[in-house]
């Protein structure tokens, strides 16, 4: 009972707290672009700096270039971000996240690439829409599936865009900020049997 | 070999088969669709998330000082590793710096870690391929002699909870060391012992040899990572390749193989990988020096800074990472894991398309995934 009353509170103390440090990068530098941003603008992509991700090259990216940018970090010989370690969906305050956490297998250049939609811009009842780079990397195939499971972001583009970690018919996205836990989490029908 | 039947006097049909998700050899509840043409493999797809515990879920809905209890069983024969990549990337958001003696003494337990699940996977892999002679008896004996180590420094066998954010958990006690050390003298010989039984045995080379094959650009494709990758030509080992705690002040090899990985490479790498960690292990339990131990105090409502941060370590199937944004209060914002199995998991159909029935598990038995490392 007392877990289910504190739930709602959370959400509402997470954004003052979080704000200052990871939406808006304010203090007095500005974030500059690391190697990777260099090349992408030299190669007339834009991305808009962000600040780093301990120590780590952060920057966000307009949904629309996401697949160029990304194919030419993977192909250049310079760059070769090659190693797509992760996709991870964060349903921040006012956004929702797509992360791409880049490596590379043959030098120690990282790079991490933001897909950002306001919240303002999904209309009620849709889902966010971020193009899909399974076509680039097979691995972003299950990591973005897991994504659209988890956090409810769709991805465009996606050739099996189906649940991967909870079963097909599941009702919202659990990693939401106002996810609600489903009653009958074990099929059973007595709202008060798992509370 | 990947073998050819020669069906084209036979008349086959195709047929749908479900291997699990109650298969005694898929580590766990996988299921398998296979689409059969006779014996041969044409099309496989692995259901996963029957084991499902929304551990990252738990993370943002509970504090530092709880979730970091429940960490070990995001991978459970890896409890060390899974709990070093989290204090990894809670240590970088919060600035600690962690005493020297507690970074020996991760490497220590980590590395006996990883001893633990090779020899899990050694054992498992023989009854996968069929090797019903007791055989797993062999690695188990070394597998409990190590667990009596971890169990008194950690309190547990295997949900060990012993790396914690700024430190370790306690201090073992100077018997404890040399009963170590008696156990890295003895352990070299005991895997002679296994490569006796095994390495040469002629039906587990017809078994192993040319099946599953993993070229190098596949793997990089799919993030596959750990042995499985390095048995594809990939030197890269999180170790070597971006240093982390005092990995480079030790002496160790990475086992690679050049040219395209095999089930029987995975099984090489694995073996000599055992090798490399008890060897690591002694190294440690010579430089290690009295100290401090932990840097943080473990308090319940324990805060760390705002920011956010991607750690990875080698863990014994590959890159475990954890990517954590955290907004200064007592609970993360949002906790995500990299696993390894889950990336490694994912290339499987490629490997399978192709052979017979009989080698599906030998195969899928060959890239060491665990399913609770997959599902989480």
């Amino acid at each position: 009972m007392t877990d289910e009353e504190k739930k709602p509170e959370e959400p509402k103390a997470a954004p003052a707290a979080a704000k200052p440090a990871a939406a808006k990068p304010e203090p007095p530098p500005p974030p500059t672009a690391g190697p990777a941003g260099q090349f992408l603008k030299e190669h007339g992509v834009v991305t808009i700096p962000m600040v780093d991700s301990c120590g780590c090259e952060t920057a966000e990216i307009n949904p629309a270039d996401l697949a160029a940018a990304l194919r030419l970090l993977r192909s250049s010989s310079e760059i070769a971000l090659d190693f797509l370690v992760t996709v991870s969906g964060v349903d921040n305050i006012d956004t929702y996240d797509s992360v791409y956490h880049l490596q590379s297998f043959s030098n120690k250049n990282e790079f991490v690439l933001k897909v950002r939609i306001k919240k303002t811009d999904v209309p009620e009842g849709k889902l966010p829409n971020v193009p899909s780079i399974a076509n680039l990397w097979k691995t972003a195939n299950w990591h973005e599936r897991e994504t659209y499971d988890l956090v409810g972001i769709r991805y465009n583009g996606h050739p099996y865009p189906r649940r991967i970690l909870n079963t097909w018919d599941w009702d919202g996205y659990p990693l939401r900020r106002d996810y609600k836990q489903p009653v009958d989490a074990l099929n059973d029908k007595n709202p008060h049997s798992m509370r | 070999m990947a073998i050819e039947l020669k069906t084209h006097s036979l008349k086959t049909d195709e047929m749908i088969i479900n291997m699990g998700p109650q298969h005694p050899a898929t580590h766990g509840v996988l299921r398998l669709i296979v689409n059969l043409d006779g014996e041969m493999v044409k099309h496989v797809e692995p259901v996963v998330g029957h084991l499902h515990r929304g551990q990252e879920w738990q993370g943002q809905n509970r504090t530092w000082f709880q979730y970091q209890a429940l960490i070990d069983r995001v991978d459970y024969l890896s409890g060390m590793f899974t709990s070093w990549a989290m204090a990894r990337a809670a240590e970088k958001l919060d600035g600690l710096v962690v005493p020297e003696r507690a970074e020996w003494l991760r490497i220590i337990a980590s590395e006996m870690n990883r001893i633990t699940s090779h020899l899990l996977w050694l054992g498992t892999y023989l009854i996968d391929l069929g090797a019903m002679f007791g055989f797993p008896f062999y690695p188990f004996r070394e597998r409990e002699k190590l667990f009596v180590l971890l169990e008194e420094i950690a309190g547990q066998r295997m949900m060990f909870n012993y790396i914690r954010i700024g430190g370790v958990q306690r201090d073992p006690k100077p018997d404890w060391f040399k009963r170590a050390k008696e156990f890295t003298e003895d352990f070299p010989d005991r895997v002679d012992e296994y490569e006796a039984i095994v390495s040469e045995n002629p039906i587990f080379l017809k078994r192993t040899q040319g099946v599953g094959i993993l070229p190098k650009a596949v793997a990089v494709d799919y993030g596959v990572t750990g042995p499985t990758l390095r048995c594809s030509g990939v030197n890269y080992d999180l170790r070597r390749f971006k240093p982390y705690s005092m990995y480079d002040k030790l002496e160790f090899e990475v086992p690679t193989f050049a040219g395209d990985g095999d089930t029987q490479q995975r099984y090489i790498a694995r073996v000599k990988e055992m090798r490399e960690s008890n060897k690591i292990i002694r190294q440690c339990l010579d430089m290690i020096q009295p100290g401090d131990i932990m840097a943080k105090k473990q308090v319940a409502g324990m805060r760390i800074k705002a920011g956010e941060g991607f750690e990875a370590v080698e863990g014994p199937r590959g890159v475990l990472g954890c990517y954590i944004i955290s907004n200064g209060s007592d609970k993360p914002f949002r906790f995500r894991w990299r696993n390894p199995s889950f990336s490694n998991l994912s290339v499987l159909p490629e490997l399978l398309i192709g052979h017979p029935i009989a080698d599906v598990m030998a195969i899928f038995g060959s890239i060491d995934v665990i399913i609770p490392d997959v599902d989480r």
